[in-house]
């Protein structure tokens, strides 16, 4: 009867209306707090105030969007994100290349200890450094500019950067290296030449995840920038509330503003991020 | 060993200088491997290395911007102060309360996910993107989205809770029901990542133990318990550990739901080192506090460390 039971469980779990269930299950999860954010940017301020509430705005106006780029420069958070965003990520694809093909192709003496550094430096609180770096970047008079984020932004990437390329130079075989080197190519131009093209989507992957690190930092962006003209998005959109008004509507149309970006970049590459995730998987 | 000696001292005596020229044009691994390496070891220079020093030094001075007086050397003051300061405690519990409430919350939801996300869908992308979405969303963002849903009058939480005849809760008035909804906050936007690496871990169990377990007539709940899970159990312990030290630095999701109230009832360590430095300016106590949180993270990352090495070991 049990196993009767538990097989009659089994077939069930591999039937349709259970998939479809599961199906359901995650995308209500994973994407209702999105969506609900897109029904209110839609709304009047008016309509929110109802009791009990609605869900679907009953006369939707674009009202919140001209108002959400009017009332705060919505515009130019987005473009502080983006460079501060894009800026370290180069920097730190940069600094990840060198190092993971040290890694990857060279006798290093040291390579285990190396490595292990590297992951106790991934699970490094930043957090901590907010005094010494506030401190540091006060001195040099970085505060308020785009290196004080760009520069700890790209360490936040270093760590998985490194590991899922190292991973990846391994995959790629040697001989084509040697064949470039007997053509005259340095062992510098033969990385640049050979290796780099070759691991374009590796590059790719470790590119998303350091561009959605940085585009995600809150605090240090916090409390380093605080001039309004170098905000970057997540510190500029706290400052649509006021002292007691909480302008919910404009708020979730920023939200919208600010999410779309980082959610085109992941539907695009999305096989890439998770096979990031994987091969480094440091972030929580 | 076999040259003879004035042969070997004489070019002995011209190699240096020619070896010291083609090293520059084409080094030897060592040196290449360090050239390759210094970019990398000087951005952790002076992004970690040096503040970190900076850090524990400041954290022994009397070093106040607000107010007016030089910097000077306090001993163990600032450690002193902790130890009396009630906050200072607070937040700590509040810290580790919510690595011990929200790193199994996330464990447990995300390996649903995860299970959930396995199934053979037809098309991969609407369950994979499920998972994503939540991931990649700024924690910010998701502090503010459902401080917004948790809203006592306007909220949908309350509005379901009503349309199931229960009564609409007032979250954010009790210290509790706050932190409830923080907790609960950080489990939705954590699960997901959970539930990625799960899901890759489970994507790598061979297919044909399944077989032979129906071939035993084994059930579904033996199948999990004696073949996914210990199959999953080292995914598993890398994804909680890196959760435990990201835990610990919980700072996003309560500054947009609560800014710490009521009261101070939801500040966590790293709210207070920052109240504390840019608030306050009080860079010397906020060092100190900044050393705690520190060597609580270091001691996670050596435990982390101990268990990969271990698990390298079995392997």
């Amino acid at each position: 009867m049990t196993t009767d039971a538990i097989s009659r469980a089994g077939s069930l779990l591999s039937g349709k209306p259970l998939r479809v269930l599961a199906a359901l299950i995650l995308i209500i999860n994973g994407l209702f707090p999105a969506l609900w954010i897109l029904l209110t940017s839609f709304k009047t301020e008016a309509e929110l105030t109802l009791k009990p509430i609605t869900w679907l705005p009953r006369t939707p106006t674009l009202q919140n969007y001209v108002q959400a780029f009017s009332d705060q420069p919505l515009l130019t958070f987005l473009f502080n994100s983006f460079m501060v965003a894009l800026l370290s990520t180069a920097l730190t694809l940069l600094v990840s290349v060198l190092a993971a093909y040290a890694l990857a192709r060279l006798n290093l003496r040291f390579r285990g200890l190396i490595m292990s550094l590297i992951i106790a430096v991934s699970t490094f609180p930043l957090v901590t450094l907010l005094v010494p770096l506030f401190e540091t970047m006060r001195a040099l008079d970085l505060l308020n500019t785009w290196t004080a984020l760009i520069m700890p932004y790209a360490v936040l990437s270093l760590p998985v950067c490194i590991l899922v390329l190292t991973s990846f130079f391994e995959s790629i075989p040697r001989d084509l290296e040697n064949a470039a080197m007997i053509d005259g190519c340095t062992r510098i131009g033969a990385l640049f030449r050979v290796v780099v093209p070759l691991s374009a989507p590796g590059i790719f992957t470790a590119g998303i995840l350091a561009f959605v690190n940085a585009w995600d930092e809150f605090l240090l962006a916090l409390s380093f920038n605080s001039n309004p003209a170098l905000r970057t998005l997540p510190v500029g959109i706290q400052l649509y509330q006021g002292e007691f008004a909480f302008p919910w509507p404009v708020i979730s149309a920023a939200l919208v503003v600010g999410i779309v970006p980082i959610a085109v970049l992941i539907v695009i590459f999305q096989g890439r991020v998770v096979s990031g995730l994987t091969a480094g998987g440091v972030k929580g | 060993m076999t040259t003879s000696f004035p042969l070997a001292r004489a070019t002995g005596r011209a190699k240096p200088r020619r070896a010291r020229w083609s090293r520059l044009l084409d080094p030897g691994e060592a040196t290449l491997g360090a050239l390759l390496l210094a970019p990398a070891a000087i951005l952790l220079a002076v992004v970690i290395g040096y503040p970190v020093c900076k850090l524990i030094y400041t954290s022994f001075l009397d070093l106040s911007l607000t107010s007016g007086v030089p910097a000077r050397f306090a001993g163990l003051a600032n450690f002193q102060q902790m130890i009396e300061d009630p906050v200072f405690w607070q937040a700590a519990w509040n810290t580790i309360l919510i690595a011990l409430i929200t790193v199994p919350g996330a464990l447990i939801v995300g390996l649903a996910l995860a299970l959930l996300a396995n199934l053979p869908f037809q098309m991969r992308w609407p369950a994979r993107l499920s998972l994503l979405v939540p991931w990649a969303l700024p924690l910010s963002f998701a502090g503010l989205i459902f401080a917004w849903f948790f809203h006592s009058e306007y909220g949908v939480v309350n509005d379901v809770l009503q349309r199931f005849g229960l009564s609409g809760i007032i979250w954010f008035n009790s210290s509790r029901l706050a932190f409830a909804a923080i907790c609960l906050t950080i489990i939705w936007k954590t699960s997901s990542f959970m539930a990625l690496i799960i899901l890759a871990g489970l994507q790598t169990i061979p297919r044909s133990l399944y077989e032979a377990a129906d071939v035993d007539g084994a059930g579904l709940v033996r199948k999990f318990l004696l073949i996914t899970l210990p199959l999953l159990k080292p995914t598993i312990v890398v994804a909680l550990i890196f959760r435990t030290i990201t835990a610990l630095q919980t700072f996003d999701i309560p500054y947009m739901m609560t800014g710490g109230g009521p009261g101070t009832s939801t500040v966590t360590l790293a709210m207070y080192i920052h109240q504390n430095t840019v608030s306050f300016l009080d860079l010397g106590y906020g060092s100190a506090l900044a050393v705690v949180m520190f060597i609580l993270s270091m001691a996670v990352t050596a435990l982390y460390l101990r268990m990969i090495r271990g698990s390298e070991a079995v392997e």
